[in-house]
């Protein structure tokens, strides 16, 4: 019965684990970039979801809306007029560049909410409930459904849509997405804006099921980057399934070892993915991406 | 050999001169801690640079290797007795042999799989230091003996030791840069396709390049424990060191023997000076902050560095590449 708490717990987590990498390999997919600052720009998010609640009583889950629109817009900024221009000319400054996005988000907020943790508390937050010997926070089941709902509005924005098609044409092949007519900049800018909206997406739910802190995204980005490598990188199905086994996986461990061991199955999964099998277990970069 | 040669080869013997004379002038205590971090900085950036300047690669794994120098010295220490400034060297071969096998793991691809790993070692050797409490004390972090001397001569000690550090990692950065090995490091950062083609084992060169690296790195861990006598999972993998260590090199000139070390006598003063003039309770915060602002300005507006900017400021001259083609074969080789 235990085994089954920690499956049920896994799924509800691996959901939002799901949200929180998303937008971090489709942001891999179109320009061959690691968003390490990709963890920092979803715990911005939880700050700013925090403040809305507390100056003027915001819902978190409405918050969302305000936030993607925002981030989205900042997202599309800052690839057009600092990493676009890397991109070009050598990748590794442009992950450099997102590396100093990263501190100086974190030095931001250490600044202007200090270093200790918060938690964004609504009025539901305590609510449990009890299936037979199961028994689910209430929080976990709204950050659940509330994660699936923004990743199927993503699945049928890249799927039925032309903006998806072109963004999922430059994914699998920039020259020729660029040959049969896709404005590959502006679609990099737009698809960069969409995996920063995303993660704004995920900040307030993780405020409400996680308590954060400015330099909790270093662990964040750890997690989120096993799950990634173990989906394939720029893939957007395969990232699903990974955070899905992840989140199982880690949620079971729970109940065996102490919750600040439960880290390792992250670092134990990255590892034994890079060493057997490189290109992760669902399919490659170039050949699949959707 | 005429005169101009001789300053182009020896210049660097003026410098040194001046530092190895400067704690006899009197050099009080704050002038050699900022001179002893300034070293010991530049030591870690010109240790980045062969793996992050010279192959190309991104590293985020010396912060790592930094604090796992510093705990593998703190350890041996305090459990065998052995002195630190005596052990470090072979702190560092630890560090390399450790940093061997992550090479292995995620140098034998290509792309990002590097940057991810080396992230997650660094993560990992922090979260080992933190959770593997009866070896490591956990978040108390680990008290080591003091080293019994007069504070001044204790100053000094610390200083002559990363003077020397930094000496070595400017030798080894010059012998690497006129080596086949160098030739190959920049042959893979140009083009590792090509660099495989021509017959470089790309493999095995970065990861001997990624070992090179790390030692430094897990040297300066080794004795900046000793400095603090102290060790904690704070202090030891404090993001500002990696962050400082990629700002310096990138700010000198990645990719040059000197730049790193350039970018570190510039920054590191400026740093301390900052924080010394911030109010205490933001100054790390706003530190970190700009520090990430440097970043990004220098990735987006001074790639190349300050050393190879300046170069082409003075210097003038066409690279070498364009000359070699006469302007007249240029143009009628057009279609």
């Amino acid at each position: 019965m235990l085994l089954l708490q920690g499956l049920v717990l896994g799924v509800l987590v691996g959901g939002m684990y799901a949200l929180m990498a998303s937008g971090l390999t489709l942001i891999f997919g179109v320009m061959r970039l690691i968003n390490i600052a990709h963890a920092a720009v979803i715990i911005f998010a939880s700050y700013l979801s925090w403040q809305l609640l507390r100056v003027l009583g915001i819902d978190p889950l409405i918050s969302i809306v305000i936030l993607v629109v925002v981030f989205f817009i900042g997202g599309a900024l800052l690839q057009k007029y600092v990493l676009s221009a890397l991109i070009d000319k050598d990748l590794s400054l442009a992950l450099l560049a997102t590396l100093g996005v990263a501190n100086v988000l974190e030095g931001m907020e250490g600044a202007l909410w200090t270093s200790s943790f918060h938690a964004i508390n609504t009025g539901y937050s305590d609510q449990t409930y009890h299936f037979g010997d199961v028994y689910v926070p209430l929080i976990r089941i709204i950050t659940f459904v509330a994660s699936v709902i923004i990743l199927a509005g993503l699945y049928v924005l890249l799927t039925h849509t032309n903006l998806g098609r072109a963004i999922r044409a430059t994914t699998q092949n920039r020259a020729i997405a660029q040959l049969v007519g896709v404005n590959v900049n502006r679609i990099t800018m737009i698809a960069f804006g969409i995996g920063i909206a995303v993660a704004a997406a995920a900040g307030p739910l993780m405020g409400m099921y996680y308590p954060f802190y400015p330099n909790s995204h270093w662990g964040w980005i750890g997690k989120l980057m096993a799950i990634v490598v173990l989906g394939g990188l720029g893939s957007f199905r395969g990232t699903l399934v990974a955070a899905l086994i992840l989140g199982v996986a880690e949620q079971v461990t729970i109940l065996y070892v102490p919750a600040n061991w439960a880290a390792t199955v992250f670092f134990v999964f990255l590892f034994a993915v890079l060493i057997v099998r490189p290109q992760g277990f669902f399919g490659h970069v170039a050949r699949e991406s959707l | 050999m005429n005169a101009r040669r001789v300053i182009a080869v020896a210049w660097p013997l003026a410098p040194l001169v001046i530092l190895i004379a400067l704690p006899f002038n009197g050099l009080n205590g704050f002038l050699l801690d900022l001179f002893y971090f300034t070293f010991t900085y530049a030591a870690m950036s010109v240790g980045w640079n062969i793996i992050g300047g010279y192959a190309g690669y991104i590293s985020l794994a010396n912060l790592g290797f930094f604090g796992l120098g510093s705990y593998v010295a703190g350890l041996t220490l305090s459990h065998l007795g052995w002195p630190i400034l005596l052990t470090a060297p072979l702190v560092g071969v630890v560090c390399a042999l450790v940093a061997a096998v992550i090479g292995w793991i995620a140098l034998r691809t290509r792309g990002p799989s590097f940057v991810i790993v080396t992230l997650a070692f660094t993560f990992i050797v922090q979260f080992l230091a933190l959770n593997l409490k009866d070896i490591t004390g956990g978040s108390a972090g680990l008290y080591l003996p003091l080293l019994s001397m007069d504070p001044l001569l204790r100053g000094d000690l610390f200083y002559y030791y990363m003077l020397g550090v930094l000496i070595l990692s400017i030798a080894v950065a010059i012998g690497i840069r006129r080596s086949r090995f160098g030739l190959g490091l920049i042959a893979i950062r140009e083009d590792e396709g090509k660099a495989e083609g021509s017959g470089i084992n790309t493999s095995v060169f970065k990861i001997v390049a990624f070992m090179i690296s790390c030692w430094f790195a897990g040297v300066a861990g080794a004795v900046h424990a000793q400095y603090l006598n102290y060790v904690d999972p704070d202090l030891a993998f404090e993001l500002i060191i990696m962050l400082n260590m990629i700002v310096m090199t990138l700010l000198g000139s990645r990719g040059t023997v000197w730049g790193p070390v350039l970018g570190a006598f510039i920054l590191f003063p400026l740093q301390s000076y900052l924080v010394y003039w911030l109010p205490s309770t933001i100054a790390g915060e706003v530190h970190l902050a700009l520090l990430g602002v440097v970043l990004v300005l220098i990735a987006r507006f001074m790639p190349e560095g300050l050393l190879v900017t300046l170069q082409k400021l003075i210097v003038r001259r066409p690279p070498p590449r364009l000359q070699a083609v006469p302007a007249d074969a240029a143009t009628s080789a057009r279609p």
